[in-house]
């Protein structure tokens, strides 16, 4: 009996032993892949902000002008993008992201509005395949090495299907890196562009557009979500690795502290056989004599 | 000649930003020269070769898809990607001119056919560019 539980307990100290290299092993790849994840986020951070600097002047600047993409739009569907993890295994990473995300499409549901997703990521993808969402493409295993001209490619198809008007609304659902213990969740219009902070009244500087403001604005439309979409596939690919990163740091945390809860089970209960052994001889001697 | 702040940037690095006299630029209303005390000017940059002016040296580069804002003290270029003539892997770009031939011809639809032209457009820009370096 003794010796069975002995081996038992032994057993159990050698499984954690093996979980706990298998987290290790992946807390050190999310920490390399954090660090690359970040050095790309930053080095993205400058266009981005310059390019969004340079839609809102131009909104500013010519206040009067219209474009399809800054109306409001009264048929089409709302389009969803939702960006979410490869794999699994990321502490709420993910979860966050579809809570999010089915809570805007409740949202949708309620006003009786129809809702198209578009899922990068493929968790995302599985998540909305068992769910009745129309999905509009999909798209998996990009995070990592997301080129500027694969978002391209996206953004491209959604300002065609826009200007179709069979959407009339992009959203987007992703996580922002804060610090390596806080990853957000967040949700932003993207069109119709509308938020655009407007500088000071009276700022009507002498600008020439070629060939015209409008034309301008509508072909920095597709770069601007360009823009959107590298920036935000980056920065969750960023948060999913911090997310994975702190995870498997609990995880390998919990497994030293299991193994060291084991190991002194295991060490009493040897101790208490060799106790009893070492009684059964002395009173087998005793009896004996 | 006067020089002027001139930041080029893009997705993935900053590629220029320090002062130069002169950057003449392919817009898709034309080619045009921007000098120092420019007018402010907004203008959508295709696949084209810029020409740039430091120290009264000319580079060249390669810069495909972007836009150039001329502000009132800095002017901005912001692009996809871009490279100087002495750093275009001809071999590659000549490969990328092949393969986006291939796609042309095999394109099955309105935008893999318009993609295919992009990608044709951004090869050849950097084969001619690339060519202009001696």
């Amino acid at each position: 009996m003794a010796t069975a539980n002995l081996k038992e307990i032994k057993r159990r100290i050698k499984s954690v032993e093996s979980t706990m290299q298998i987290t290790k092993a992946m807390e050190l790849v999310a920490s390399s892949k954090l660090r690359r994840a970040k050095e790309k986020a930053e080095r993205a951070e400058p266009f981005f902000n310059l390019l969004y600097e340079m839609m809102c002047r131009i909104v500013a600047e010519s206040g009067d002008f219209q474009s399809t993409f800054m109306q409001q739009h009264t048929s089409g569907a709302t389009l969803l993008i939702v960006i979410a993890g490869d794999r699994g295994l990321a502490g709420g990473f993910n979860a966050n992201v579809f809570r999010q995300a089915q809570i805007r499409l409740d949202e949708l549901q309620a006003a009786g509005r129809e809702a198209v997703v578009i899922a990068i990521g493929r968790k995302a993808v599985e998540f909305f395949q068992r769910r009745s969402v129309r999905l509009l493409a999909e798209f998996e295993n990009i995070g990592e090495d997301i080129t500027v001209y694969k978002a391209m490619d996206i953004a491209d198809r959604i300002v065609a299907l826009y200007q179709k008007g069979d959407i009339r609304a992009v959203e987007l659902i992703f996580t922002s890196y804060v610090s390596p213990l806080v990853q957000e969740a967040h949700h932003m219009h993207v069109m119709p562009v509308e938020h655009l902070e407007h500088a000071p009244a009276g700022y009507h500087a002498l600008t020439t557009y070629e060939p015209s403001p409008e034309a301008v604005f509508d072909a920095l439309i597709p770069k601007y979500l360009t823009g959107i979409l590298f920036c935000s596939v980056i920065e969750s690919f960023a948060a999913e690795q911090a997310a994975r990163r702190l995870a498997m740091e609990n995880a390998t945390d919990n497994a030293t502290e299991m193994i060291s809860d084991l190991s002194l089970v295991y060490n009493r209960a040897r101790q208490s056989a060799i106790t009893q052994e070492i009684t059964e001889i002395v009173s087998g001697a005793n009896a004996q004599s | 000649m006067t020089a002027f702040p001139l930041k080029i940037v893009t997705p993935e690095k900053v590629f220029f930003d320090g002062p130069a006299e002169r950057v003449v630029l392919r817009t898709s209303e034309g080619d045009m020269c921007i000098l120092a005390r420019h007018e402010k000017f907004v203008a959508d940059l295709p696949s084209g070769p810029v020409r740039i002016t430091v120290d009264g040296e000319d580079r060249y580069a390669a810069l495909s898809s972007g836009v150039v804002q001329v502000g009132k003290d800095s002017t901005t270029i912001l692009a996809y990607a871009i490279e100087w003539a002495e750093e275009i892997d001809l071999a590659w770009a000549k490969r990328s001119q092949q393969q986006a031939i291939d796609r042309k011809n095999k394109a099955k639809s309105d935008t893999e056919l318009r993609r295919a032209e992009l990608k044709l457009q951004r090869a050849l820009n950097r084969i001619h560019v690339s060519s202009m370096h001696k």
